[in-house]
């Protein structure tokens, strides 16, 4: 019984290493995912209808600072969140 | 960019640089090597200045721009990274994006602003879509 448990389990792992090794581009990108990206994603708990919530950010400048709210106002405000890499 | 350059006059936008999704130092993907973006992790809001800055002027990125604080409060808020999108109006969530990469969808925030003001249709390209351009 134990054996079958055990052979089972390893054949999920494979199968869930097959498949972020396709999601993932490979092997390699498969541990990248886990490793790095997994950890910092989450889906979050905002819905449309919720209050946006407010949080201060750095301008290009590296000195001066606004907050998202500031910058909603009478018109949508689309915000896009992304980095360079 | 186009979104942008169709809906600038009815709409808002703001980019927010949040912390790197494919550093050197993490998990390095090939495209970026091939195209010259290499970057470490930034470990202070000074390193995060210097890549949006880098990326901008490669760009010549049209929209607002803001820069995460090195504490993600933005990020934690908006559960944004590597990348999502939001629409906000009157002060609430009007649209919100799924997660990057697989489920970061810009065509769904153009089809939220084209049922608002109107479709812009542009001519077709045989040009390779361009993630930058959505």
């Amino acid at each position: 019984m134990l054996k079958w448990v055990g052979a089972v389990v390893a054949l999920l792992i494979l199968l869930a290493v097959i498949g972020l090794s396709v999601m993932a581009g490979g092997i390699r990108g498969a541990y990248g995912m886990v490793r790095y990206a997994l950890p910092h994603m989450h889906r979050g708990t905002l819905r449309v209808g919720d209050n946006a919530p407010d949080a201060s950010l750095l301008a290009l400048d590296g000195s001066s600072r606004f907050h998202i709210r500031e910058r909603t106002g009478a018109r949508p405000l689309v915000i896009v969140f992304g980095s360079y890499t | 960019m186009q979104i942008y350059k169709d809906y600038k006059d009815h709409a808002d936008f703001l980019t927010v640089y949040v912390r790197e999704a494919h550093p050197t130092d993490e998990w390095q993907m090939k495209s970026n090597v091939k195209e010259d973006v290499c970057y470490a992790q930034p470990k202070t809001l000074e390193q995060r200045v210097a890549i949006a800055n880098d990326f901008v002027k490669r760009f010549n990125y049209p929209t607002q721009f803001g820069i995460d604080d090195m504490s993600n409060a933005a990020n934690d808020a908006y559960a944004a990274w590597p990348e999502r999108i939001y629409i906000i109006e009157q002060g609430r969530i009007a649209y919100r994006g799924g997660m990057g990469p697989f489920n970061y969808h810009p065509e769904e925030a153009r089809t939220w602003l084209a049922a608002r003001y109107g479709e812009v249709k542009h001519e077709a390209s045989t040009a390779p879509p361009d993630k930058k351009n959505n």
